[in-house]
């Protein structure tokens, strides 16, 4: 078994490798398999529901889940942008990348507090149906991981800017780009269930 | 990543097309919004951009076959489900009535 601390700086990356490390991977299957369930109760109440899901996206901020959207997939690229400029030994250019990664991921609970505030004020509160009831229960749960994320981002960028990586072991960094992009593709489903399709 | 090169380009080419599929989903949620056919759409949209994710930024098609097929499988469950719901939605709901 091949892991990112094995592959040489610029090679071709062989098959059959583990991006990061195994660690990060058994987190990142639970949190797959948290969030199928978590799909499961969304997928049950809309077919239990139907009128209240046609009728939901339209009571949410669909800037808000777009803005999220956007956000989400662009930390995805920086962060993809930092492990790529690390494995060709460039630490400086691998600490913007990750830099702005963290700056647009911050983004994310930035507009989620808006959203919320906006919800509040439009009274899409707890007790607004079974369509909210479970808007809030997936989106906060996600926004729980990506907070875990935007920590991670900030422990690997101390790490990162300190010299603890190099090309041919950024291990820790693959690592914690694996858990940000899983959590990105959580995002990538949820956006389209909860404000697009009515 | 593809680390076979020296460019970034595949993971911007990656980058640009997952906005410009989010917003074309946003168009289509917004003009199609009563389309029968819109969930099966979506479905299709929203594997599209996990797939892209996958190869291109967790390296998935290149990955240990346990971690590809954990990644494959998770992609696959929405959209299929998705697809179910929208075809045998009053079915499933009765199979899933406790009472």
């Amino acid at each position: 078994m091949i892991n990112g601390t094995l592959a040489p700086a610029g090679a071709a990356l062989p098959a059959g490798r583990i991006p990061g490390n195994w660690g990060i991977w058994v987190g990142i299957t639970c949190e797959f398999v948290e969030f199928a369930l978590l799909f499961a109760v969304y997928f049950i109440a809309r077919a239990h529901f139907p009128e209240a899901f046609h009728a939901g996206p339209g009571q949410l901020s669909t800037t808000a889940g777009t803005a999220i959207t956007l956000l989400m997939v662009t930390s995805s690229y920086c962060i993809a942008g930092s492990v790529h400029a690390m494995r060709r030994d460039r630490r400086r250019s691998a600490v913007i990348w990750l830099t702005v990664a963290l700056l647009v991921a911050l983004g994310y609970p930035a507009v989620k507090y808006l959203e919320i505030g906006w919800n509040l004020a439009h009274g899409i509160d707890s007790e607004a149906g079974i369509f909210v009831t479970v808007y809030y229960y997936l989106t906060l749960n996600h926004l729980v991981h990506a907070s875990w994320g935007i920590l991670g981002i900030l422990f690997v960028l101390g790490r990162l800017a300190s010299g603890g990586y190099t090309a041919d072991n950024h291990a820790g960094l693959e690592a914690l780009g694996s858990y940000w992009h899983a959590t990105d593709m959580i995002w990538l489903v949820m956006f389209p269930l909860f404000y697009l399709l009515a | 990543m593809d680390t076979r090169t020296d460019s970034l380009s595949p993971l911007t080419v990656a980058w640009l097309a997952l906005v410009a599929l989010t917003l074309a989903s946003l168009a289509l949620g917004e003009w199609t919004a009563a389309a029968p056919w819109l969930p099966l759409l979506m479905a299709a949209v929203i594997w599209a951009k996990c797939a892209i994710v996958a190869d291109h930024f967790l390296e998935a098609n290149r990955a240990h076959p346990f971690i590809r097929r954990v990644v494959q499988t998770f992609i696959a469950l929405a959209p299929i489900a998705l697809v179910l719901i929208t075809l045998f939605g009053p079915e499933i709901a009765r199979w899933t009535t406790l009472d």
